[in-house]
């Protein structure tokens, strides 16, 4: 195993925090999560297969943050997402590809299906993906830029809709990590501090109350009510 | 898996036409067993007869069953009234609605495909059945039996003896065996001395059966599916998804299969198929070559049973019926207790705990296996009750003293007031406020089955349409023979060897395909080295 030593041994506020992804198909959705979830682990074992999501931790100064993180798994492709999907979503990340301009347009149509499906207070990153191709003002003469859609154009967007604003790139890593740090802190301390943020470990996050965690079958105590 | 060149909606191994809970299951075990499945629907929803849907979507739903109702269809004679100014996102009625019992296959598959792990559990402990104007609530535990103020000596005798028989009653085939195709309220009054309100109990509220007249074995089964599934998770036997549970389980289980791989496409006809070419034609015009086999929920023929149903969303909370911390309840009307209703009247109740309507309000699911007139009938007979009751018990200046002898022990000392006695008080009380209905909706609802029988070299299968008991019955068994057919085996049903989690140190990562599809079917993908069907990432990280 690798060390993990690094992680503060002073209990913090933890808190699960449901994150979907959205955005046209391959402007870099799964990329950037892959990025940012593996990025700092080497270790890369035998396929995972069927975990229901990925998970991350965010360690803020006072405060971790644990994303589950639901990709769309290809649903988005023609128009099928499930309800299932916007639910109890607390953040999300609306990915755009700069160099394709009806990528932005898509984005657009995401912000609103989550301010119409998705809890009002959800917060939302718009990202423009794919900076490496994005070669300003010439700077390498060998490759040209093919960036599409300027900054100031996602900027204005993302103002207008009160929405956090990055421009990355999976592919060298640029601001990925910048995005899920800013969500982290964006995170309302009134969820961070929630009772249902300890009951995480199995990656539940959302209404909790009364829930039945269907994986411990201890019998009695289970049930919700028991204020104990 | 794809390819640069082929798009995913070509070709497929299985096309499975129709997002209902059974075909949903399939598609998941199928995709996760390597099979190449695209999985569409006509509706812009998924869940088909099993879905929860918006007022928006419902008034849609109500339209097309009213043009397209034939002798095959479903669904039928659907009347809806719906007040205004609802905002109809804040609803989600369940057109099919189901308890989950703890203790049965459909919940173990929940747990072995991690599919539960999408969805949100809430307890169902209240189970109520209607007697002499009040509801009662149903002593499904020794220690309510022991408790029970009503209940005579010799019948709790007979009860308890009764309980200790049942758990292991498939042993016991001496005790039941000549009664096997006997009415289950002759096995109970012959062989245990039971009689009236215990017999009444026993069939109604805990078997959910609709006659007394089930066959006994088939009613053991049911009431022991009760009894073994209480204190599985605590003092409740059953549960519900919030959303609506049928809905949200083929949603999870699509969620699943899209994760192993399968396509979805809503808002998608199947025109036509070609048994003999394998080529399935789309209401879009594109062909699909179909190298296995069609799954299609439609096409298929009406069986035996019938149910009518109404749905009313009322202005009360109803938590007066609900156990502590809890937001739903089962109430069962036994059969003539409704001006000689013939089949009982099941009443599922949702609070807004459930996430179906917004707090203040309740729905109320009422079904009945009697059709047509006499169907609805009984139901309005059966609201009219359940409005009275819930006026009485609702009213909060109603004062009533509490007598001593109305108070009896629990074996830990805790006093509970005797609800007959409450029942009683409240019979002479009448309300002084009247109940708004936000919503009513009736509507019958057929099971449907396949028009031949279908064996292992048919190219085209039919599915068949939700049960008829108000529990989920029989759905693992019925996903699972779809799934022979097409693979000739159940060995590998979800044989899928999920890794565990550990919970807290180590992070651990999905099947993240989606866009790595996405990703090979555009030249200019940005991130290399993510080819594989499934990524693993693990890890814990510090920012």
């Amino acid at each position: 195993m690798s060390s993990l030593d690094s992680a503060p041994s002073a209990p913090k506020p933890t808190a699960s925090v449901k994150l979907v992804l959205l955005g046209e198909a391959a402007v870099g959705k799964s990329s950037l999560v892959l990025r940012f979830v593996s990025n700092d682990f080497q270790e890369n074992k035998e396929p995972t297969i069927g975990a229901a999501f990925l998970t991350q931790k965010c360690t803020l100064p006072n405060r971790t943050i644990k994303f589950e993180i639901w990709d769309t798994a290809g649903q988005e492709r023609f128009a099928s997402l499930a309800p299932m999907y916007y639910r109890n979503a607390q953040t999300a990340l609306v990915v755009y590809d700069l160099t394709k301009p009806t990528s932005l347009i898509k984005a657009r149509h995401w912000v609103n299906e989550l301010h119409a499906q998705a809890s009002p207070k959800i917060v939302i990153a718009l990202v423009g993906n794919k900076l490496d191709l994005c070669n300003e003002g010439g700077e390498n003469d060998e490759e040209e830029d093919r960036r599409k859609i300027s900054t100031e154009e996602g900027r204005k967007f993302a103002e207008e809709e009160g929405l956090l604003f990055f421009e990355t790139s999976a592919k060298t890593g640029a601001n990925v990590r910048d995005v899920f740090l800013a969500i982290a802190s964006k995170i309302p301390e009134e969820i961070v501090n929630k009772r249902g943020g300890v009951a995480g470990a199995k990656g539940r996050t959302g209404a909790g109350e009364g829930r039945v965690d269907l994986e411990s079958r201890s019998g009695e105590n289970n049930a919700g009510g028991c204020a104990c | 898996m794809a390819t640069m060149t082929t798009s995913a909606t070509e070709t497929c191994d299985v096309l499975i036409y129709g997002t209902g809970l059974i075909e949903s299951i399939v598609a998941a075990a199928l995709a996760w067993q390597g099979t190449n499945v695209l999985h569409i629907d006509s509706n812009p929803y998924y869940g088909g007869s099993w879905a929860a849907l918006n007022l928006d979507e419902l008034k849609a739903w109500t339209d097309r069953v009213n043009e397209t109702a034939t002798n095959n269809t479903p669904f039928s004679d659907a009347y809806l009234y719906i007040s205004r100014n609802l905002d109809p996102r804040k609803y989600a009625i369940d057109l099919s609605p189901h308890i989950l019992f703890t203790r049965s296959d459909l919940l173990n598959l929940l747990i072995k495909s991690r599919v539960s792990r999408y969805l949100e559990f809430k307890p169902l402990g209240s189970f109520h059945t209607f007697e002499q104007d009040s509801f009662e609530k149903v002593p499904g535990t020794k220690e309510d039996i022991f408790t029970s103020q009503t209940l005579t000596l010799l019948t709790k005798r007979s009860l308890m003896r009764f309980m200790k028989f049942v758990i292991d009653w498939e042993q016991n085939t001496a005790v039941w065996q000549e009664y096997k195709d006997e009415p289950i309220s002759k096995f109970l009054e012959e062989k245990f001395g039971l009689d009236g309100p215990q017999i009444v109990e026993l069939v109604h509220s805990i078997g959910l059966l609709p006659t007394p007249n089930a066959p006994t074995e088939l009613a053991l089964g049911r009431i022991t599916r009760y009894l073994t599934s209480m204190h599985v998770y605590g003092n409740f036997p059953a549960m519900y998804s919030m959303y609506g549970t049928g809905g949200e389980l083929a949603q999870g289980f699509c969620r699943s299969a899209a994760v192993a791989g399968a396509v979805y496409r809503l808002g998608t006809k199947l025109k036509s198929f070609d048994e003999t070419t394998g080529e399935a034609e789309l209401d879009s015009g594109e062909k699909i070559k179909v190298a296995e086999k069609v799954i299609s929920s439609e096409g298929t023929v009406p069986g035996d049973e019938e149910i009518t149903r109404m749905v009313a969303v009322v202005e009360k909370d109803c938590k007066e019926w609900f156990a502590e911390g809890e937001s739903a309840a089962v109430v069962v009307f036994p059969v003539d207790t409704l001006d000689g209703n013939r089949f009982a009247v099941q009443v599922l109740v949702m609070g807004s705990g459930s996430g179906q309507c917004p707090p203040g309000q309740a729905i109320w699911y009422l079904s009945t296996q009697d059709r047509g007139e006499q169907g609805r009938k009984d139901l309005y007979v059966a609201l009219e009750k359940l409005e009275e009751s819930i006026l009485r018990e609702s009213t909060e200046n109603f004062e009533f003293d509490v007598n001593e002898e109305d108070i009896s022990y629990l074996p830990n000392g805790l006093p509970v007031i005797s609800s007959v006695r409450l029942g009683e008080s409240l019979r002479n009380f009448t309300p002084k406020e009247s109940l708004k209905y936000l919503l009513k909706l009736t509507y019958s609802q057929r099971l449907t089955v396949s028009p031949i029988e279908p064996t292992a070299a048919s190219k085209l299968i039919h599915s068949v349409a939700p049960s008829i008991d108000l529990a989920f019955e029989d759905i693992v068994d019925q996903a699972k023979s779809l799934y022979e057919l097409v693979t000739g085996t159940t060995d590998d049903f979800f044989d899928v060897d999920f890794e565990d989690e550990d919970d807290d140190a180590t992070a651990t990562a999905a099947a993240a395909d989606s866009d790595i599809r996405d990703i090979a079917e555009d030249n200019d993908e940005d991130v290399a080295g993510h080819h594989s069907d499934f990524e693993e990432v693990a890890g814990e990280m510090t920012i």
